[in-house]
């Protein structure tokens, strides 16, 4: 496919000779778009990025990028490729501009270019104040924004962004929003993996989401919504042990499947908020006080739960955990 | 935000050159190895360390343990000494190659390289190089510490030609921590296994004390294991003409300065090839 910029077909990867950390996943990732790789912890998610981006080789199956076998030609994928992620590989000891230097000199440019290459990307980054004092007098903010610049200094066509925003504030994670907006507006290439629902939501084109080493749905974000038939109305109940009696007693006025999540009941409400209304009478008739009641789009949370039966950021497994911290 | 302004045009994507790989992977070599100084420096502890430890070694053995070895025939302490614990500062240096790779395996920073379009022989080049430069400068300063106190080399081209034996016998050794480095991923694992090797390997050995006041049993691995051998060469290299017969065959085993430096080289390439396809056939797997 010679639109993709991204390509993978039934990529297998095990470690161990029982630890399936990738079982047989498939994804495109369009020219000029964003796919966000979403699941929980221990999914594969950095197992695909690792597999991607030539540092691991897949045990079957095959992947492309920019039209070039990762396996077949890692040195030219490296020449097409950034990546930036959630253990900001920066060099501690290094200043902003030392760090981005280094990165360019490696990638085989110009000692020069590669000075006005990390000026322009340490001012693009609100780094510049920063930029001769060493990495580790950086915040975790200011640490990633300089990894992803790192990943940037050659203008890579194609970037891969592992858990960019993990571990950081709200305010860090607006920034660094904003800067990937940008960067997709001047026509790179990303995929990116996440946990977090709102980012996949905000950023990313198409999604695929990941669990137990499988693409088990894929689609925009406003597909995968659409699987669950609109608006929810949303019961929390002040106790769990509460929820089992209250989805018996809300099944005549779902729409479909009622979801719970602990004290968290979620009913499809395909009349609106002619069905808040039956809801609210159903449980009005029996007595039940709820905590908390709202009408809502569903959000990628329910697309989830839907799919896995667990919520996104729930770890339903210590053991995959364990394979990519291992392989981080 | 202005912070996140953004170019007026985006700018066109850098000149990747193509040349040589071999002229590439130069290049790459010196870029990491400075990158790896840069580090060093920005140390101090390890700065400090690097320049404290020889000076206090010379000087405690020369004043404390110095008056207590027998067995010298007519040599002076001093003049045994030096060679014994130049080998003993460059070989725990060798632990710093090691550990210096764990770190930056931990760190991801590892992956970060790997992603680039980089030499892969790079990440040990540049390593080895500046591990060496550093320990070349460990080795100035103890020589100057020695001369202070009495050390008396025979002549000048004997001692840079130990010098130069013994840097290349611990870049050998280096590669044996950067293998252990790759392989634990964790500094604090290298550095306890630094002490159990080199300790052993360099007590054990001619760096303090003649082999001959050794128990038998001991003896016979003390003489022949090769930073003995090394040390020998290097005493040799540095004592040249003014070695008596005697000291020849009871401090140095009887050969030649000739034969024991091809002896130590031999050893050298035996280690460092061996260490050295290890490493890279480990860096390689990294991929599995």
């Amino acid at each position: 496919m010679t639109d993709s910029a991204v390509s993978a077909e039934n990529v297998v990867k095990s470690f161990g000779s029982d630890i399936k950390a990738l079982d047989g996943v498939s994804l495109e990732v369009e020219r000029g778009t964003v796919l966000g790789l979403l699941g929980p912890n221990g999914a594969g998610k950095t197992t695909m990025v690792n597999v991607l981006t030539t540092l691991l080789r897949p045990d079957s199956g095959r992947a492309t990028v920019m039209g070039i076998d990762v396996v077949a030609d890692p040195a030219a994928v490296r020449r097409s490729i950034g990546l930036a992620g959630q253990f900001a590989a920066v060099d501690d000891n290094l200043t902003g501009t030392e760090n981005l230097v280094l990165v360019g000199r490696l990638n085989h440019m110009a000692t020069a270019t590669s000075k006005t290459r990390a000026r322009e990307l340490l001012d693009r980054f609100g780094l510049s104040d920063a930029a001769g004092r060493p990495a580790k007098t950086y915040s975790g903010g200011m640490r990633r924004r300089l990894d992803l610049a790192a990943a940037l200094v050659a203008q890579p066509p194609v970037l891969f962004l592992d858990e960019p925003t993990t571990g950081l504030d709200p305010r860090s994670r607006q920034d660094l929003w904003v800067v990937i907006e940008d960067l997709v507006r001047d026509g790179t290439t990303v995929l990116l993996t996440t946990q977090y629902l709102e980012e996949a939501d905000r950023l990313a084109d198409r999604i695929s989401v990941v669990d137990h080493g499988r693409v088990i749905a894929e689609g925009t974000s406003a597909e995968l919504k659409s699987q669950l038939g609109g608006a929810v109305v949303e019961v929390t109940l002040a106790d769990a042990d509460e929820a089992a009696h209250v989805r018996r007693l809300l099944d005549g006025v779902a729409d479909g499947d009622i979801a719970v999540d602990d004290e968290v009941v979620r009913v499809p409400a395909g009349k609106g908020t002619s069905t808040l209304a039956a809801v609210v009478r159903a449980l009005d008739a029996e007595g039940v006080t709820a905590r908390g009641l709202q009408l809502r789009e569903p959000s990628l949370d329910d697309v989830f739960l839907a799919l896995t039966g667990h919520g996104a950021q729930n770890v339903t497994t210590t053991r995959d955990d364990d394979v990519e911290r291992s392989n981080a | 935000m202005t912070m996140l302004a953004k170019e007026s045009a985006p700018p066109s994507r850098p000149v990747v050159a193509t040349g040589s790989s071999f002229a590439w992977a130069l290049r790459d070599t010196s870029a990491m190895a400075g990158r790896n100084l840069r580090r060093l420096l920005r140390t101090p502890e390890q700065v400090v360390f690097n320049l404290v430890s020889p000076i206090m070694f010379v000087l405690l053995f020369r004043y404390v343990f110095g008056g207590a070895i027998k067995g010298l025939q007519g040599l002076n302490y001093v003049n045994y000494l030096v060679p014994g614990i130049a080998v003993q500062t460059v070989l725990f240096s060798a632990g710093v190659t090691g550990f210096a790779l764990a770190d930056d395996m931990q760190k991801g920073f590892i992956n970060r390289l790997r992603s680039l379009p980089m030499a892969r022989s790079a990440v040990f080049g540049g390593r080895v190089a500046s591990d060496t430069l550093n320990n070349g400068f460990g080795l100035i300063i103890l020589i100057a510490t020695g001369f202070a106190v009495g050390f008396r080399p025979a002549n000048a081209v004997g001692l840079v030609l130990a010098a130069l034996l013994l840097l290349l016998f611990a870049l050998a050794v280096s590669l044996g921590y950067a293998l252990i480095g790759l392989s634990v991923r964790s500094p604090e694992a290298v550095n306890a296994a630094t002490f159990p090797i080199i300790f052993p390997l360099t007590f054990a050995s001619s760096a303090f004390v003649p082999v001959a006041t050794m128990p038998g049993w001991l003896q016979g691995f003390a003489t022949h294991q090769p930073v003995s051998v090394v040390i020998n060469a290097a005493r040799s290299l540095i004592l040249g003409d003014t070695a008596t017969a005697q000291q020849r065959t009871e401090l140095l085993g009887g050969s030649s300065t000739g034969s024991l430096v091809m002896l130590s080289l031999a050893w050298t390439i035996g280690i460092g090839a061996f260490f050295g396809m290890l490493c890279a056939r480990k860096y390689r797997r990294l991929t599995e």
